[in-house]
């Protein structure tokens, strides 16, 4: 337990075993690998992931119910996939009975509260079998990642093969091998303003959280944090999917992952503060959390 | 001389309503009035100006049971009146989720009337809530089909209750090969269950049939032979599904239609003269009380040739089985044999659903302000709706439920019972009140404005 990092079981350096996911990942690519390791054992019947959308790099979400389905949907999006719409969905004309869903921390929250108060979604909330988080400082409305890519870093988004934010960077690869580098200052700017209310970094609420921030390239910190979260994990390992290591040791590690965090909500928590005598009519903001 | 009791509310059915009954010395009815007092919903009054597209949903909401009938029994108005023919997947999809709508409704009912009856061979009443055998394993196999089909609605309707996928112009959306797995595999599931409950729940009520005497008020009370038997006609459009104006054969005909007024059909003002305070639950109306039917009655009353008539499972299957038990026991034992039909349907339109198939029609013409009707066969029986749509609007919406029908004919059906019987027998109609509500337009002479219909 941690003020920042939340409550969690234990915390694995992890990558998938799976060459083929490992390809196109953004990361370890534990998001698809968990998947397909539930899917293939039976844990869930269907994910909800942030599927390829009409434009590229535009997520839209999907009901991925097969491992194909799943590969296409690999890699990290900067921008708004809306999961939580298809969660009803999910359990109506797709007939699902045990949903998996990854999500940002807020969208987490989401799932979470709509199992404690599932209003409009009756007999959704036992259904949900795995639910989980991906780190996330701020997401992108797509006008603004379109145009980080094509102005800031002089690049065709058609052509982009994978973009990351790492090392205070927004990296852009292309498919012809260039690189396009922008300091992440430039970006704030395009950031959705409610990401700034936002007081949760690593996906408090998940079953398994899982992000790049704190180990090597290729690898992911993986936080498991409920008991279906600690038994889908475990046997995903023993099965043979993913590779997991002890956290003790690495490099950055879970002190760099706790400074962004503390970063990022001593931040929002200032902006909150800062909301209450901001506003038109000097009538103060509503806090989200009251 | 003849006293008069009133039982209010009637107890273990959907909606408010209430029996005023005249009885003789011996307490057999000699004129029985049963009626509405639920509050007129308005729901044909909010239609107006709406689209077409709102008033299937608003229909929906006035009651929770039958939502799948209503819904789709306004949706296809509205496609008759516009003209609108839905694709094939489209249908099936509909009939699923219209026999799901059926079976667990059916099954519902068998709780509220298990409480009336015997365990055969025994004296003793049903408790379905009782946790000894054999009666646990019933409740537990009721829940279990209620449960199927309202998962299989859920699959197929988007939500047990108030059905979203439907829509003019077909459904919103096809299910998933995997989806329709389930809902046959949850069919399939009930089959055997559907048989089971069944076969007992013909024997609970053939065995009240047999009985002499049922136990009512701390009394032995005489069972008529003839419980519940009525002179009035049937009235169903469809064993399973229903019919509409576009049909080439429809088989409603609105000319035939006729409503009255309450105040012409129900008695006038009475005091009551004989209370018992034994009559579960808390006693009948306290004596010296005056109840006043044909004002206090919420409903109109239609006529069908000039005949109030019964619709419901008896009516579907005399009119097109051939089945002919009459009273409030053929009645019941007839909701029971439509189980394994319901079952069987839900199974054949899934075998044959194409989930790959469209299920939107390609053109949704916007009306033209002719008038159409859709009648949906309703657990309780034919749910008709009546439209007229022009340019994308309503103009003019009406209901004719199934339970509005039936009132006036089972208050006739009562005449002869013991009134401490007289529930046994509008509990047989498995009555839904909420939507038999009606707004009537009367003039400044009190006179029913006579609703034209076809000009």
């Amino acid at each position: 337990m941690s003020e920042y990092l939340g409550e969690y079981k234990a915390v694995y350096k992890a990558k998938t075993a799976c060459a083929d996911i490992l390809g196109k990942a953004q990361d370890g690519g534990i998001v698809t690998s968990m998947f397909a390791y539930a899917l293939e054992a039976g844990i869930i019947d269907g994910a909800i992931v942030a599927g390829p959308g009409a434009e590229p790099y535009k997520p839209e979400p999907m009901i991925a119910t097969t491992i194909e389905e799943l590969l296409a949907a690999r890699g990290t999006k900067y921008s708004i996939s809306p999961n939580m719409s298809l969660i009803k969905e999910a359990t109506r004309s797709y007939g699902l009975d045990k949903i998996g869903i990854v999500g940002t921390p807020c969208q987490i929250q989401a799932v979470r509260k709509a199992q404690l108060y599932p209003i409009g979604l009756r007999d959704v909330p036992d259904k949900i079998a795995l639910a989980i988080g991906i780190f996330c400082m701020e997401n992108f409305p797509y006008q603004g990642l379109y145009q980080m890519v094509e102005d800031h870093c002089a690049t065709k988004i058609d052509n982009v093969k994978k973009m990351d934010i790492g090392k205070g960077k927004f990296t852009v690869y292309t498919e012809r091998g260039a690189t396009a580098e922008i300091p992440l200052k430039v970006t704030h700017k395009y950031e959705q303003p409610a990401c700034h209310v936002c007081l949760d970094y690593v996906a408090n609420m998940a079953d398994i959280s899982t992000g790049s921030v704190g180990t090597p390239d290729g690898w992911s910190t993986v936080f498991i944090r409920s008991k279906a979260g600690e038994a889908a994990f475990q046997k995903a390992v023993d099965a043979g999917w993913i590779v997991a290591e002890s956290m003790d040791g690495v490099k950055p590690g879970l002190e760099l992952v706790e400074k962004l965090a503390k970063t990022k909500i001593d931040n929002n928590r200032a902006y909150l503060e800062h909301r209450k005598h901001e506003g038109t009519l000097l009538k103060p903001l509503r806090s989200p959390y009251i | 001389m003849s006293k008069v009791v009133e039982i209010s509310p009637t107890t273990r059915h959907e909606g408010h309503s209430k029996l005023v009954l005249k009885v003789n010395d011996e307490g057999i009815i000699e004129r029985g009035d049963w009626l509405s007092i639920t509050p007129v919903r308005g729901v044909e009054k909010l239609a107006i100006g709406k689209t077409y597209e709102q008033v299937p949903k608003i229909a929906s909401r006035v009651c929770g049971i039958c939502p799948i009938a209503h819904t789709l029994a306004a949706t296809e108005a509205m496609e008759a009146s516009m003209g609108v023919e839905i694709p094939d997947d489209a249908y099936l999809l509909r009939i699923i989720l219209q026999a799901a709508n059926r079976l667990h409704s059916h099954a519902l009912h068998d709780i509220l009337a298990l409480p009336d009856m015997y365990l055969p061979g025994t004296d003793s009443k049903i408790n379905p809530f009782s946790p000894e055998e054999p009666v646990r394993s019933v409740a537990k196999r009721i829940q279990t089909l209620r449960m199927i089909g309202q998962t299989i609605g859920e699959i197929v309707g988007g939500e047990a209750v108030h059905p979203s996928n439907p829509r003019v112009g077909g459904m919103y959306k096809n299910i998933t090969p995997r989806a329709k797995a389930k809902v046959l595999d949850l069919a399939k599931q009930a089959l055997p269950l559907a048989r089971e409950q069944m076969e007992f729940m013909i024997a609970v009520f053939e065995n009240y049939g047999k009985r002499d005497w049922a136990e009512m008020c701390g009394r032995e009370v005489a069972i008529p032979k003839d419980l519940g038997y009525h002179q009035q006609g049937y009235m169903a459009t469809d064993p399973m599904y229903g019919s509409s104006s576009l049909d080439e054969h429809p088989t409603w005909d609105p000319a035939r239609w006729l409503e009255v007024r309450p105040w012409d059909w129900y008695m006038g003002e009475e005091e009551i003269t004989l209370e018992d305070e034994a009559y579960p639950v808390g006693g009948t109306t306290k004596a010296g009380t005056k109840a006043w039917p044909q004002m206090q009655a919420c409903t109109g009353v239609p006529l069908y040739d000039g005949q109030p008539v019964e619709v419901g499972p008896r009516a579907r299957m005399s009119i097109f089985k051939n089945y002919d038990r009459k009273g409030a026991i053929g009645l019941n034992i007839a909701r029971e044999m439509e189980y394994m039909d319901s079952v069987y349907k839900m199974i054949e339109a899934a075998d044959a659903l194409n989930t790959s198939g469209s299920v939107v029609a390609d053109v949704i013409p916007q009306g033209d302000g002719s008038i159409g009707w859709a009648s949906n066969e309703a657990p309780r029986g034919a749910d008709v709706h009546l439209a007229k749509v022009r340019n994308g609007k309503v103009e003019w919406f009406s209901m004719l439920v199934p339970t509005t029908w039936n009132f006036p004919t089972c208050s006739r059906a009562l005449t002869g019972a013991p009134w401490e019987l007289a529930e046994v027998i509008v509990r047989a109609y498995d009555p839904c009140v909420s939507c038999a509500t009606h707004m009537i337009v009367l003039d400044e002479d009190n006179k029913l404005v006579a609703q034209k219909l076809l000009e």
